[in-house]
């Protein structure tokens, strides 16, 4: 079960000094940076009586606001807001701000799991971690984990996965073209089992400051 | 994830020791963990750290504040609303201060306090639901070292480091205090207010707070001796 091979990851916490929590990573070539604010004030029409207001920013390398990007902040505001415990803040607003540096396939993943660490960094509150996996399916039938860019644009299918870290349970999920129920079945299965290496990653960056802090 | 007391924890793992065997025993559980049906659950990234009998708390890295009840904070008077003053202490909201929870003070002979002053005070009232309440008076109506920080410089630093170095255990104080006079208030909201004789001192003092952060105690004893040394002129 453990010979799955993850792009390599690097990671630095606290990379921005003024915001509350920030992370840089690395998944392969593709890189994000991602940076947390609050809990903070925010206007009164935004607040809701009953639990923190998540905004998402996602910042692409062009700089135009597009649709697509529209479609990324919406997977990841209702992914991190399963995540944070926003009833321990109620009437105050978190802002996540994600910029894409470097895109060479995996955008998405990279960014779930950029705004995770981000949120961990930050200390604000969280029900559990977040660890988001790609898969694709080639021409042949074959499944690919963390595919390239070419792999993933030649794909037939293409599906992502984002699990907790409590139970590995599915926290969103979401696909692109045609396949059988039984390739999505074990496509769900390798992400879910390679989901632990993640978690192990997250792990051992914060061991790396805990013991000094 | 099953984690015991010691270990490096993520939010979502749960710590079997905690949750209490038989209906007599009672556990204490501080900030980053939180009770839910089954276990405790840990909210925050750090390490779960235990003091006996029965205490257990999260040690994390924070910048933002999150007002909690009793906690000395060091914040900025930003208006005078009638009888009681808005003071930012870094939280999502402004806490209200009023201006008859100083020592001695009347409704004739209301305290001198400008927009713009640095004050500590404790916080008598943090509720996640409510505007936190700060006072300058202990409840016997003395000021202690509450009150007006006049002159110093004030700067911010992680919640963590503030921690760190109120800790009877870190050795950097024990270090400091030794080398050269200085007053100094920290405030658990993650500001520091420091006062020296020169500014040469002061900004010594700033840079050897900030500068453990992520130094272990052995560094941070070394490093006092540096900045010592360089302040006495004997380095350049």
């Amino acid at each position: 079960m453990q010979d799955f091979k993850l792009k390599p990851m690097k990671c630095e916490l606290n990379y921005l000094s003024k915001s509350d929590g920030s992370a840089i990573l690395s998944q392969g070539d593709t890189v994000v940076l991602a940076s947390v604010n609050g809990p903070m004030d925010i206007k009164t029409v935004n607040q809701s009586i009953e639990k923190a207001t998540l905004e998402v920013l996602f910042c692409s390398k062009e700089g135009k606001p597009s649709v697509a990007d529209r479609y990324k902040e919406n997977i990841i505001r209702h992914t991190c807001e399963t995540a944070i415990l926003g009833c321990l803040y109620p009437r105050t607003g978190i802002t996540l701000t994600i910029q894409e540096l470097e895109n060479y396939g995996g955008l998405l993943t990279c960014a779930v799991n950029c705004a995770c660490l981000a949120l961990i960094n930050s200390g604000v509150g969280m029900r559990h971690a977040v660890a988001a996996l790609s898969c694709c399916v080639d021409g042949a039938g074959e499944l690919v984990l963390e595919p390239t860019h070419a792999q993933a644009t030649a794909a037939r299918a293409r599906l992502h996965f984002v699990f907790d870290s409590r139970e590995k349970s599915l926290v969103t999920g979401f696909t692109e073209g045609t396949f059988s129920e039984g390739t999505y079945e074990e496509a769900l299965a390798r992400c879910r089992a390679a989901s632990d290496l993640v978690f192990a990653f997250y792990r051992d960056i914060v061991s790396n400051y805990c013991h000094v802090i | 994830m099953k984690v015991s007391v010691g270990d490096v924890v993520l939010p979502g793992d749960y710590c079997e020791e905690i949750s209490p065997k038989d209906e007599k025993s009672r556990v204490v559980i501080g900030p980053g963990l939180r009770k839910e049906v089954d276990h405790v659950y840990i909210t925050k990234a750090g390490i779960l750290k235990k003091k006996n009998p029965h205490t257990y708390w999260i040690d994390s890295y924070q910048k933002r504040y999150v007002p909690i009840r009793g906690e000395n904070v060091i914040g900025i008077v930003t208006q005078k609303a009638g009888d009681i003053f808005r003071v930012d202490i870094g939280g999502s909201t402004t806490a209200a201060l009023s201006f008859l929870s100083f020592e001695g003070a009347t409704k004739k002979n209301r305290p001198e306090l400008q927009v713009g002053d640095i004050i500590y005070a404790k916080l008598v009232i943090a509720s996640k639901d409510m505007e936190p309440e700060l006072v300058c008076v202990d409840s016997f109506g003395h000021k202690g070292r509450l009150g007006v920080l006049n002159d110093g410089f004030m700067f911010k630093c992680p919640i963590n480091l503030v921690r760190k170095i109120l800790n009877p255990k870190c050795p950097l104080l024990d270090s400091l205090k030794n080398e050269w006079p200085f007053e100094m208030a920290a405030g658990m909201n993650g500001r520091i207010w420091i006062k020296a004789n020169s500014m040469r001192e002061s900004i010594a003092l700033g840079n050897a707070i900030l500068g453990a952060e992520f130094l272990s105690d052995s560094d941070i004893k070394k490093m006092c001796n540096n900045i010592a040394a360089i302040l006495a002129g004997h380095v350049s």
